[in-house]
């Protein structure tokens, strides 16, 4: 469970000082899956960030399961994302020198996994996502939506609690980007995977249980979860 | 910490196994040159360093010279001196000599140069002058009127010496008159012509001691005598031991022989190799600095990455301190192999030096340093550039 509180984050140009977060409270129960909607310059991709645990907030808290990862250090903050947290770029952000198996498995292998153990999960995974046939090909070999699809792999392989994915549908066609978000609600549905996704996108929303709306770093909006 | 060295080995590898081949090819080429050059000069100073030596000791002095003592210039007794120092273990012969300095006439030209007066039979059991004879044969026992004489005092017809004692064209058969010190002239058959390369010794020339003795008018005397011993390097030691079996005579090694001027040869080479290692060095450290600081700089956005998803920065410095490592070992691998190259091409084809040809004289630990101090440098140069990229926020890496 996410629990942030009063969120500021600004950020200082020269003299000029941009406030992307202007307090922002918000709470994500297990199970839920969340958009994050707005227009471009909200907040939305600023506030998954700090939830993600990649930026710190200007001010505010934020305890992700009873933990405040905010009073974590650098290190302990690294083991967090690792152990707790699955995170999917807009970009996909592979490793390209890795095989999509590879990519999938390399967090794994820092948590020191079993091999037969994390090889096993990490096929599965990938055959989870369709792409069983494609476990050997690098990044270049691959489609936007199969580089994106083993991105979401590599987020799940270690169980995290939260799986955060900011804007995982931006760089792909309607059809593709379709197949990524008929995943994510089968995951949410079928393993209870807590999501908080990032979109701009209006036909998004169906997929999402709750919706959070952002506007100038403020909450403008923020729905009940339609399954709740 | 395994956990985590497996990881970077991990990364390491993937990142050498399909990175640029070029870029690797070209690093490690460096690191092997670099490596070359860290070894090379070292091996010629102990080139030098060893030709000298076994130079002395084969042609000049053998291994110790036992002179007159102070005020004397001659050894008196020198049959039993020398059958005296023969007693003593670990010497393997023993040649007294008789020194002159005389004129060498031949067809009009003269030139002045050293004489000796040796016994053939025990000069061979200290020199090796007699096995480089490149015309005639070398003085027997019971020769009277035959000189042997260095190639470079025989000269060639129509060479003039630069400075060197030169009689310019003496071959094996030709009669060539020399004037002693004491006045008295004597004519001898050229016997021989050696060539040891040793320029002591290819501008001197050979009679008899016999025959020295009977035109100086000197009897069981010598002006030195040469002690060879078993083993080489131990000159100290034969020396403190020929003192305790009571000679009374000067005892010197070929080093004191030789005087200052190879430690100051070894010591000015010393200094040029000092500076031609830091300058490797530096370059070593530049070039692995340079080729890692522009990988991390292009890997700036996965290095972002690799945190994001959770893995640990020092994960991250060590796959890079790791493909260092790996350069470098290959790059000594190399390096040792294109040694090897060179040194058996100048043991073919050996440089030559005023004192003899020079081989290459390759020492372990020479190679050793070289490794360790490349390893040394390339991890400092590896770790420098992949810690500071490393340390950028998460987000600003990312975005490159």
């Amino acid at each position: 469970m996410i629990v942030a509180e009063d969120l500021t984050k600004v950020y200082t140009m020269g003299r000029v000082e941009v406030r992307a977060l202007g307090g922002v409270s918000l709470s994500v129960a297990k199970g839920e899956f969340v958009g994050i909607m707005g227009a471009s310059g909200s907040g939305k991709s600023t506030l998954l960030h700090i939830l993600g645990l990649l930026d710190r907030p200007t001010s505010g808290t934020v305890a992700i399961d009873g933990t405040n990862v905010l009073a974590l250090s650098d290190r302990r903050r690294t083991l967090f994302r690792l152990n707790r947290l699955g995170y999917v770029f807009q970009d996909y952000a592979l490793i390209g020198e890795l095989t999509a198996l590879e990519n999938v498995y390399l967090t794994s292998l820092v948590r020191g996994d079993p091999k037969e153990e994390y090889l096993k999960k990490s096929v599965e995974i990938l055959e989870r996502v369709g792409l069983g046939d494609r476990i050997d090909h690098r990044q270049s070999e691959l489609s936007g939506g199969e580089q994106q699809r083993v991105a979401i792999a590599r987020a799940l392989v270690n169980s995290p609690s939260i799986l955060l994915a900011d804007e995982p549908c931006a760089n792909l066609d309607s059809q593709t980007s379709k197949s990524i978000l008929d995943l994510f609600a089968r995951l949410n549905e079928e393993l209870d995977q807590t999501i908080v996704m990032v979109s701009h996108e209006d036909w998004h929303k169906e997929y999402f249980c709750r919706i959070v709306t952002l506007r100038d770093g403020l909450i403008e909006e923020m729905t009940e979860c339609r399954r709740a | 910490m395994l956990e985590g060295l497996r990881v970077s080995a991990f990364l390491a590898w993937k990142a050498i196994q399909r990175g640029s081949k070029g870029t690797l090819a070209l690093t490690i080429m460096i690191i092997a040159l670099i490596f070359v050059n860290l070894v090379f000069l070292p091996s010629i100073i102990s080139g030098v360093v060893e030709t000298f030596n076994t130079q002395s000791i084969d042609f000049d002095f053998g291994n110790l010279v036992v002179e007159p003592r102070e005020g004397s210039q001659y050894i008196s007794g020198a049959a039993g001196l020398q059958k005296k120092i023969e007693r003593v273990p670990g010497v393997t012969g023993t040649s007294p000599r008789i020194t002159a300095g005389v004129t060498y006439f031949y067809r009009g030209r003269n030139t002045a140069s050293t004489l000796y007066g040796i016994t053939p039979e025990d000069e061979r059991s200290v020199t090796r002058i007699a096995d480089y004879m490149t015309e005639g044969e070398f003085l027997s026992n019971g020769d009277t009127d035959a000189i042997v004489m260095g190639a470079t005092l025989a000269g060639r017809e129509g060479e003039e010496g630069g400075g060197l004692p030169t009689l310019e064209g003496v071959t094996v058969g030709d009669s060539v008159e020399v004037g002693y010190p004491n006045g008295e002239t004597r004519t001898y058959r050229v016997k021989g012509i050696f060539e040891t390369q040793s320029f002591g010794v290819d501008t001197a020339a050979f009679v008899t001691g016999q025959e020295m003795s009977d035109v100086l008018g000197l009897r069981d005397q010598a002006s030195m005598v040469l002690v060879k011993t078993e083993v080489n390097g131990r000159e100290e030691e034969y020396k403190t031991e020929l003192l305790s079996y009571g000679i009374q005579e000067n005892v010197w090694t070929f080093r004191e022989k030789a005087g200052g001027f190879v430690d100051q040869a070894i010591q000015s080479f010393n200094i040029i190799n000092t500076i031609s290692t830091l300058v490797s060095l530096i370059i070593a450290v530049v070039v692995v600095f340079i080729v890692i600081f522009i990988n991390t700089v292009n890997r700036r956005r996965q290095i972002g990455i690799l945190k994001a998803i959770g893995i640990d920065q020092q994960i991250i410095i060590n796959s890079y301190v790791l493909q260092v490592l790996f350069i470098t070992a290959v790059g000594a691998l190399v390096g040792i192999a294109l040694n090897a190259g060179v040194t058996t091409y100048l043991t073919a084809y050996p440089l030559v030096f005023p004192g003899g040809p020079v081989y290459p004289a390759v020492e372990a630990s020479a190679i050793l340093r070289s490794i360790a101090s490349l390893f040394a440098v390339s991890v400092v140069a590896g770790y420098i550039p992949a810690w500071q990229i490393v340390r950028e926020e998460i987000l600003s890496a990312i975005r490159g």
